[in-house]
């Protein structure tokens, strides 16, 4: 397919996996905010500030709460706003239109329009940005399905799969490093409810895990977990299975090679590492390891989508 | 004869009632009535009226159906479109104050204009006449020049036309054809008969219209549909890829066909789009593009692959910097030299421009018979060149009854309608042509037919359409029936294009006289064979199947 198609769809499917995510991380800290730290047991500390530092705003220390919150849903200008990536997946879809079903065009430019308008009754009010989270989880979960059913799984659906893969693994990523207890060990370990529904792993991880949703089991779990589709591993896996079907010559492309040695590395460490080992490394590594694969798959099957020069 | 017309339909207009009332008894009585408030104008053709006012006999039950919708309905309809358009983004952008572009549904309005079977084969004779001629013009300019020398077209007007292309000059593509999509713009003039307005045989759009408009209207308002058989419409993409695919150089595997867009800016991107998804090829941008030893590329995620046949929506100028515009961003380097190797068909063919020049315009009858050996079926509106002396004094002192369109433009540009223009316009536009009257001609003033349209409060009133049937020419020209008809929404406005604020109708050709007899068994009559039962659980199924066995026996 056309490298500037790919490079498109792949975008797409990054940009709407980032407003799902913003959308969760925004209506889990919406909540939390909402009440105070309870007495009974130490919890991860994770408020508007963090998720500020993870969508990548930077934070003057001077926000208020319901600033944070408004930036990250409506404020088009603000590039990790909601908004603005729904918006950036719009355009994107409207360059590959004739790639995508009319029905999923439909969807995602339904999306745009409605979040845009900003018409629906109290999204202005208080709890505003916890409705428009809710709008948009629901909206790309609907964009993904109608993807799902109506698209042929070609190419472009690898592509576009790639790009989500990609993202919801950097994402997790993201919350983990902000939220995990360091090793200088400022944050106490505690109560990780919610980073779980940050993610919205939290019924999975309850039916998997036996342990409390403490910050150890619940970052081992969101790493290594494979049956949970949204862990960095099942990421990694099932974005090996995109590049492997996507790509002509698998055995010699190096994105392919760099994606099964990262799934291999998190296997391992899954079975090697001893209860209690320092985790915050190991998200490190993976996400510099992710950012090299977005680079490979750039050079390798985007690179024509490059202006003229760096092709020829 | 006009006049009388005009007498009789007043005379009918004097009964009373209103169109809106919702549960009218319908009988020709009250259709009259209810159709009072609609005035056709005397002056000119209505598409479902005839000259007294009553519903033709082909739109009788059309016009008994609105009634029966009324005022409400309609408006009803109306913003269920809205709703529709804007979330397909069915939408152009309008300019709005201070640069700012809105976004604004695409304007259908839900009257459809009716033609009967009968007179569309007609019309779809004539066209095909047409286009024949047209493409045997552009092969002779670039070939033999045969019509020149016959003294029938003067030379030095096809080389100072803006699209006469020398760089193709001698390339003969496959099969000959050289206009693979046209659509030509007519309008039925005051006395009824058909008129052609302009050939567009470089990039005509607004096919992605027509099919839009059919889906929307059949989801909208399928109640219209019910007393008619239409003739579908929804094979174009496939007959488009099947002329596409005819004109590819051999290939040993199956030719690539692309769609070649300017990009998502260009006011037309919604149906390159459109076409290119129907027809499931890839919508492609000049980069995507390159040329390598006279061979077209595609660049794709595994690296280089050719492509054998491009539909390209954008202007000669801009195709290849090399041979045209050499500023052009737009364009492929090398494109001609492998479009004259025969390494890839291009549709439509570079150069075709010289045949829809508006100067160029007035000889299209003379090609026919020249050609064709045959007498046009379709006329032209009388066209004067200005060149002459004597000619261009006489539409000077005449210029506010006439229209005067600039030669080499489309898309309704630069167009002066001299009745509806003040003086000081009329006196611009003297000086313009006297300074260069190669650049203009002038055309006497059509009476365009008008159809009902609802207007923003629900009513119906008469607004002026014209037509644009889109042919493909592929191995034959195929003509998908009706086409575009565009409607200009203010009252009294003839000027019908979208970019000026013109709408859309539905143009329904009814399957009626010999594509009644078609053969074959009509749908529902046809009976399938038996199929298993669907078994529901472990029981039921059975239950049923045994109580029927028993109730047969």
């Amino acid at each position: 397919m056309l490298a500037r198609i790919a490079h498109e769809l792949y975008w797409l499917g990054r940009n709407l996996a980032r407003a799902e995510f913003t959308a969760r991380a925004v209506e889990a800290v919406f909540q939390s905010e909402l009440q105070g730290e309870p007495d009974a047991m130490p919890v991860i500390s994770f408020g508007s500030g963090g998720l500020l530092a993870i969508l990548g705003v930077l934070d003057d220390g001077e926000h208020s709460r319901s600033d944070a919150l408004a930036q990250l849903t409506f404020d088009a200008q603000r590039p990790g706003s909601m908004l603005a990536s729904v918006e950036r997946a719009r355009e994107g879809a409207r360059t590959v239109r004739d790639v995508i079903s009319a029905e999923m065009w439909e969807a995602i430019n339904t999306t745009t329009l409605g979040l845009r308008g900003g018409q629906h009754p109290g999204w202005g009010a208080a709890a505003g940005p916890y409705l428009a989270s809710q709008y948009v989880r629901e909206r790309t979960a609907l964009i993904w399905g109608v993807a799902g059913r109506s698209m042929l799984r070609d190419e472009a659906k690898c592509f576009l799969d790639a790009g989500g893969l990609v993202e919801v693994a950097d994402m997790v990523l993201r919350m983990l490093r902000v939220a995990l207890p360091t090793a200088d060990g400022a944050p106490a370990d505690g109560h990780a409810l919610i980073l779980l529904r940050a993610v919205g792993g939290f019924h999975a991880y309850l039916r998997a895990v036996t342990a409390p949703p403490n910050a150890d089991p619940v970052a081992r779990f969101l790493l290594f977990e494979r049956a949970y589709p949204d862990s960095v591993a099942a990421c990694v896996d099932s974005l090996h299975e995109a590049f492997v079907a996507a790509d002509a010559g698998p055995r010699n492309s190096k994105p392919v090679l760099r994606v099964s040695r990262l799934a291999a590395d998190l296997e391992f460490q899954r079975r090697a590492l001893p209860d209690g080992a320092e985790l915050c490394e190991i998200c490190e590594h993976t996400q510099l390891e992710l950012a090299r694969i977005d680079q490979d798959v750039s050079e390798r099957y985007f690179a024509g989508a490059a202006p003229l020069g760096a092709w020829l | 004869m006009r006049k009388r017309r005009g007498a009789e339909f007043r005379q009918a207009s004097n009964a009373v009632g209103a169109l809106g009332r919702k549960d009218l008894p319908v009988s020709i009585d009250t259709t009259v009535r209810a159709m009072e408030r609609y005035r056709p104008d005397p002056r000119f053709v209505d598409e479902i009226f005839d000259a007294d006012g009553e519903p033709r006999p082909v739109t009788r039950p059309l016009v008994e159906t609105l009634i029966r919708l009324g005022r409400e309905g309609m408006l009803d309809a109306g913003r269920r479109r809205d709703a529709i358009f804007m979330a397909q983004a069915i939408t152009f952008e309008t300019g709005g104050d201070g640069g700012v572009s809105h976004e604004r549904p695409f304007p259908l309005d839900l009257v459809p204009r009716v033609l009967d079977g009968a007179e569309w084969q007609v019309v779809k004779r004539g066209l095909v006449q047409r286009i024949r001629a047209l493409n045997h013009f552009v092969d002779d300019v670039y070939h033999g020049r045969e019509i020149v020398r016959e003294g029938l077209v003067p030379w030095e007007l096809v080389a100072s036309c803006s699209h006469f292309a020398r760089a193709v000059h001698g390339i003969r593509p496959p099969g000959g054809v050289y206009t693979h999509v046209a659509g030509c713009d007519l309008v039925r003039d005051g006395d009824g008969t058909w008129r052609v307005l302009e050939d567009n045989v470089r990039i005509p759009s607004g096919i992605s219209y027509v099919l839009e408009n059919r889906a929307a209207m059949a989801r909208l308002v399928p109640e219209l549909f019910a007393a008619y058989r239409v003739r579908p419409i929804d094979h174009y993409p496939q007959l488009l890829l099947g002329a596409l695919r005819a004109m590819a150089p051999s290939a040993q595997e199956e030719a690539t066909v692309v769609v070649w867009t300017p990009g998502p800016a260009n006011s037309a991107y919604f149906e390159h789009a459109f076409l290119a998804r129907q027809m499931g090829v890839e919508l492609v941008e000049a980069s995507d593009l390159m040329v390598r030893d006279e061979v077209l590329y595609l660049r794709t995620t595994r690296g280089l692959e050719r492509a054998h046949a491009v539909y390209r929506r954008l202007d000669d100028d801009f195709i290849d910097p090399l041979e045209f515009r050499p500023e052009s961003l737009l364009g492929v380097p090398g494109l001609i030299r492998a479009y004259r190797a025969g390494n890839v068909a291009i549709a439509n063919a570079p150069g075709t421009g010289v045949a829809d020049d508006k100067a160029v315009y007035r000889f299209v009858p003379d090609m026919i018979r020249f050609y064709l050996g045959e007498q046009p079926i379709l006329q032209n509106v009388p066209t004067y060149l200005l060149q002459d002396r004597e000619v261009r004094e006489h539409v000077l002192a005449n210029l506010d009854r006439l229209v005067v369109k600039p030669t080499g433009e489309s898309g309704g540009r630069g167009v002066l309608i001299g009745p509806n223009a003040e003086e000081a316009q009329l006196e611009r536009m003297r000086t313009l042509i006297r300074a260069a009257p190669g650049r203009w001609i002038a055309q006497d003033l059509v009476e365009l037919s008008t159809v009902p349209t609802v207007t923003p409060d629900g009513t119906l009133q008469p607004r002026h359409v014209d037509l644009r049937p889109f042919a493909v020419f592929g191995e034959q020209v195929d003509i998908v029936p009706g086409g575009l008809t565009r409607v200009a929404l203010e009252e009294g406005s003839l000027i019908v294009n979208s970019s000026r604020g013109g709408g859309s109708k539905d143009t329904w050709v009814l399957a009626d006289g010999e594509e009644l007899e078609r053969p074959g068994v009509p749908m529902a009559d046809t009976r399938p064979p038996a199929l298993p039962d669907l078994r529901y659980g472990e029981w039921t199924g059975q239950q049923q199947q045994q109580q029927q066995q028993r109730g047969s026996a």
